[in-house]
């Protein structure tokens, strides 16, 4: 089983640094998702690995063959790397039918004829597109050309599987499907995927670990609910979540692993579970919105606007300057501007700009 | 109330310009390409006066098939053969080998530009377009002069290559086939350079790398993947250069005449003054190859296997090493299209400033034939004075400069109103006519075309000199012009004028302040290609000029038909200074070029 592994690898366009000093190591048959914005260097890290794009600096490895490496000027090509690569607009040849796009990467391993049939078949079964087996790509729909790009990729059995954003061509109900069917692919193909996305719920739902990155640069490379629950820094922090997390800017009085906060006329008090290591005495106080509670007891507030969903619903509040945001589960309806009360009910992060944004302590926040 | 419902349904329609747009082209169009098409045929089955009715023993003007049975069956004297099936299949011959090597030519070059490495691609490109922009009879002219020798042909002088090198060439080399086919191929290899780069820079390189990971070898990719998704530019380039090749007058005239090589081209000039019933067959026959082209290339690029149109992240283009034979081959290039585009221009410079021909020392060296003065008492050379001094020659390059620029105005306008009209109502029976009327034109061979307007003018006594001229001029080129308007109107939403619509701007003020600025350099790039061609257009306008004096390219025909070889080189240098200097400063000034105009 390989493992892929990207040591000091720095990928630079002219003056322009797309990827900057990237340590990766992937663990065999695990589902790994490069997330983060457009231009964050996910799509160039990916397409370094598959050979697609040459390194400026470090190497790579795919199991124990060096694939890359600046420094002895080894540089294997994408064909001999044993990879697949499924590309975001699929990528399928014009000219050819269904069946032609996918026997042809199994005619270049110079298969009988008879092979490459039965395992097309297998293929086009396994992906429900039998039917279309004498189509021009053309004459298919998104998502059908999307099954018919995946069967071409598997067609050869690569043991790692690359993957460019592959779903964001397609509408929500159909991308909520595929995901399923790729969670399933990895699992029944025993293969190590690579996947590039720029949705962290698509991170979130499919992985087994996220690497996420930002102007080139690593920020976190976690499973993703360690992620979700103990960000390395704000923008981790921001990147993961939907709604996204509260940050409160905040005055601090530290001491060990307590701290008490202020923000506008609020006062609360943090129990970090180790020690609170801040630079100044300002931070910035990450709630996740499930952990705001609107009613009962607790400082009051007004509602800025309501956002029912049906299964849950998303509540803006007025807190002095702060615009907090609540989930409350079920269809609660707060019409606008009425008046309401918060608390904060359990799990907190305190980040600390004057440290670059990284997290200071996790713990739970109370308010006094 | 049903009545009612109809006016209300015709007064909608009316409402939207590009229904009144493609309306009025639509008659125009009808009447001035079909109807010029309608009086070809009534001239194949109409005895004409003089040699032709004498020689059909009937009265001018009878209704007979006569000139069918002459031309396609009259074994006598091989007459057939030499006067329509020998031309024929000569026309075929270097149509298809020229249409073969500008697609090779142009098309290696463009993959080498946009899919590796190359060296000098910068000039490469820049330089690439220089003989299409250059007249065609330029690469045939130079080819002559510099291959000839007093051995073959007409057995004049010595070129260059003979008097210099001492280099004697063979007469297939000079003349015939191979030097028409060559020439017109790298004439021409601009467009495949063109047609085929666009396609291969905005082609996904996604679809060859997805190749690759799938263990694809270089020349297998090439093969199987990029050649044929390039297959509709090169049928697309097939089409204009076979088009283009058939109806060429010039070249076949240079490389081919003095070997009684003929084209179909060429044999129908012959034919025109004494017979013009046959010579309106071979017309016809060469406009039936020019559809049946057309219509083969439009049943190629409908097919299933087109394009889909989701675009990936083709900025990542990955361009192919040519490690060490970069240098070799870009330096190779270089020397061709030196030898192509530079070359001519200094030969053409020489021999316009010396005395007795072949002799290329400097004290036979002169600049008279440019500045000079009182020529006829000492050289015996036709006009008195050098052409830079000459009225009638400065008279001709304002006139060829006023017609070259009504025919842009015209056709290029024309164009873009016609990419409004067919690209607002794409899809309707009345959008696809107009499309495939505008493009006509440009079956029709020019020589031909010129001919038959002449016959139409005698019925339209007002239609005559610079106006006729002009409408001829810009009916020609209006297939470059409504190809380009198309495609820069195609590339531009619809959500763009609509938003305009909603405010209320009226119509002419949606097509000048938003249309036109939007897509600027192509639009003027489809006023550029007429200029252009029309500058140094020949063919279409030798039989129309009231006198040779008019224009600038007929001026140069009788000079070099009389025999003054220095005045003709220089006016042709004169020619092609001018057109390349308008080509730069148009560039310069808006951005508008050549591959805009052809390529889209």
């Amino acid at each position: 089983m390989p493992e892929i592994r990207l040591k000091n690898v720095t990928k630079r366009f002219g003056k322009f640094v797309a990827v900057d000093n990237l340590n990766l190591d992937i663990e065999s048959n695990a589902f790994i998702t490069l997330l983060g914005p457009s231009g964050c260097g996910k799509t160039t890290t990916l397409r370094m690995i598959a050979g697609l794009e040459t390194p400026t600096e470090g190497s790579i490895s795919i199991g124990d063959q060096v694939v890359f490496d600046a420094e002895k000027g080894i540089n294997l090509p994408p064909n001999k790397r044993d990879v697949g690569f499924l590309f975001q607009n699929y990528a399928l040849w014009p000219h050819m039918t269904v069946y032609q796009n996918i026997a042809f990467g199994l005619e270049n391993l110079k298969w009988d004829k008879k092979r490459i049939r039965q395992r097309a078949d297998e293929l086009l079964h396994m992906l429900h597109i039998e039917a279309f087996e004498n189509r021009y790509p053309s004459e298919l729909s998104g998502g059908q050309q999307q099954r018919v790009a995946i069967a071409r990729t598997l067609a050869p059995g690569p043991k790692v599987l690359f993957m460019d954003e592959p779903l964001s061509n397609l509408d929500a109900k159909l991308r909520m499907e595929m995901r399923t069917e790729l969670k399933r692919l990895h699992k029944d193909t025993d293969s190590t995927f690579v996947y590039v996305t720029h949705d962290q719920l698509e991170a979130m739902t499919l992985s087994t670990k996220i690497c996420i990155m930002n102007g080139g640069v690593l920020q976190q490379y976690a499973p993703p609910l360690t992620m979700y629950n103990a960000p390395a820094n704000l923008f981790v922090a921001d990147f993961m979540g939907n709604p996204t997390m509260n940050f409160i800017d905040c005055k601090v009085k530290a001491e060990g692993d307590r701290a008490e906060l202020s923000f506008g006329d609020v006062g609360c008090v943090f129990h970090a579970k180790g020690e609170i290591r801040l630079k100044g005495d300002t931070c910035v106080l990450g709630v996740r919105p499930e952990f705001v509670r609107i009613g009962g007891e607790g400082h009051p507030a007004t509602v800025y606007s309501t956002l029912p969903a049906g299964m849950e619903t998303t509540v803006k509040l007025n807190v002095g300057d702060n615009l907090l945001t609540a989930v409350v589960f079920g269809d609660v309806d707060y019409p606008a501007d009425s008046q309401v009360h918060f608390s904060f009910t359990d799990r907190a992060i305190l980040f600390d700009r004057e440290d670059g944004g990284k997290s200071a302590a996790e713990g739970t926040v109370k308010l006094l | 109330m049903n009545m009612l419902r109809v006016k209300g349904r015709v007064r909608g329609w009316f409402s939207r310009p590009a229904n009144v747009i493609l309306l009025i082209f639509f008659v125009t169009l009808v009447f001035l390409t079909l109807y010029p098409l309608l009086s070809l045929l009534t001239e194949t089955v109409t005895i004409h006066t003089g040699r032709e009715a004498r020689a059909a023993k009937e009265a001018a003007g009878t209704v007979s098939l006569y000139h069918f049975q002459r031309l396609f069956a009259t074994a006598e004297n091989d007459y057939s053969w030499i006067q329509f099936y020998q031309p024929f299949l000569n026309t075929l011959t270097v149509s298809l080998s020229s249409s073969l090597i500008a697609i090779a030519f142009g098309g290696v070059v463009a993959f080498l530009v946009t899919r590796t490495n190359l060296r000098y691609k910068k000039f490469i490109s820049a330089v690439f377009t220089f003989p299409y922009i250059m007249p065609a009879w330029t690469l045939a002219l130079f080819w002559e002069t510099f291959f000839k020798n007093v051995n073959i042909g007409l057995k004049t002088s010595n070129g260059i290559m003979a008097s210099v090198f001492h280099f004697f060439m063979p007469e297939w080399f000079v003349y015939g086939a191979f030097p028409i086919a060559l020439v017109l191929g790298l004439h021409y290899a601009p467009f495949a350079y063109i047609l085929i780069g666009g396609i291969l820079r905005n082609m996904d390189a996604n679809l060859e790398e997805a190749a690759t990971i799938l263990k694809t070898k270089r020349a297998r990719i090439i093969w199987r993947i990029t050649l044929p998704i390039v297959k509709p530019a090169m049928l697309s380039t097939f089409l204009l250069v076979f088009a283009s090749s058939m109806s060429a007058y010039s070249v076949p005239v240079f490389l081919g005449s003095p070997v009684r090589y003929y084209v179909l081209s060429t044999k129908m000039k012959s034919l025109m003054d004494s017979y013009p019933g046959q010579a309106y067959i071979i017309v016809g026959v060469m406009i039936l190859f020019g559809v049946a082209i057309l219509l083969l290339n439009q049943r190629v690029t409908n097919s299933r296997k087109q394009f889909t149109t989701v675009t990936g992240k083709s900025g990542q283009i990955s361009r192919i090493n040519l490690g060490k034979a970069n240098r070799p081959v870009a330096l190779l290039l270089v020397i061709i299209l030196l030898m192509v585009a530079v070359v001519p221009l200094v030969t053409f410079a020489m021999e316009s400033v010396i005395v007795k021909a072949g002799d290329y020392s400097p004290a036979n060296m002169t600049l008279d034939f440019w500045i000079g003065t009182n020529l006829d008492q000492r050289l015996d050379q036709g006009d008195s004075t050098g052409i830079l001094l000459n009225p009638k020659v400065w008279n001709a390059l304002g006139f060829s400069l006023g017609l070259a620029v009504t025919c842009a105005l015209v056709a290029g306008t024309s164009g873009i109103l016609v990419g409004y009209g067919v690209a607002k109502r794409r899809g309707s029976r009345l959008a696809d006519m107009v499309n495939s009327l505008s493009f006509f034109p440009y079956l029709m061979p020019s020589l031909a075309f010129g001919a038959i307007y002449l016959s139409m003018s005698s019925s339209f006594p007002w239609l005559r000199g610079f106006l006729l001229l002009a409408l001829v001029g810009s009916v020609k080129y209006l297939p470059f012009a409504s190809r380009s308007g198309v495609n820069a109107m195609l590339q531009l939403s619809g959500e763009i004028e609509e938003a305009a619509v909603i405010t209320g701007v009226p119509w002419w003020k949606r097509m000048l302040r938003v249309i036109f600025p939007i897509q600027k350099s192509t639009f003027l790039s489809g006023y550029l290609l007429p200029l252009v061609s029309c500058m140094r257009e020949l063919s279409l306008f030798v039989l129309l000029v009231p006198t040779s004096n008019t224009i600038l390219t007929t001026m140069l025909m009788q000079y070099s038909e009389k025999g003054w070889a220095q005045f003709g080189n220089a006016i042709n240098l004169l020619i092609i200074v001018v057109v390349l200097l308008i080509n730069f400063i148009v560039n310069k000034l808006t951005g508008a070029s050549i591959d805009k105009g052809v390529g889209g």
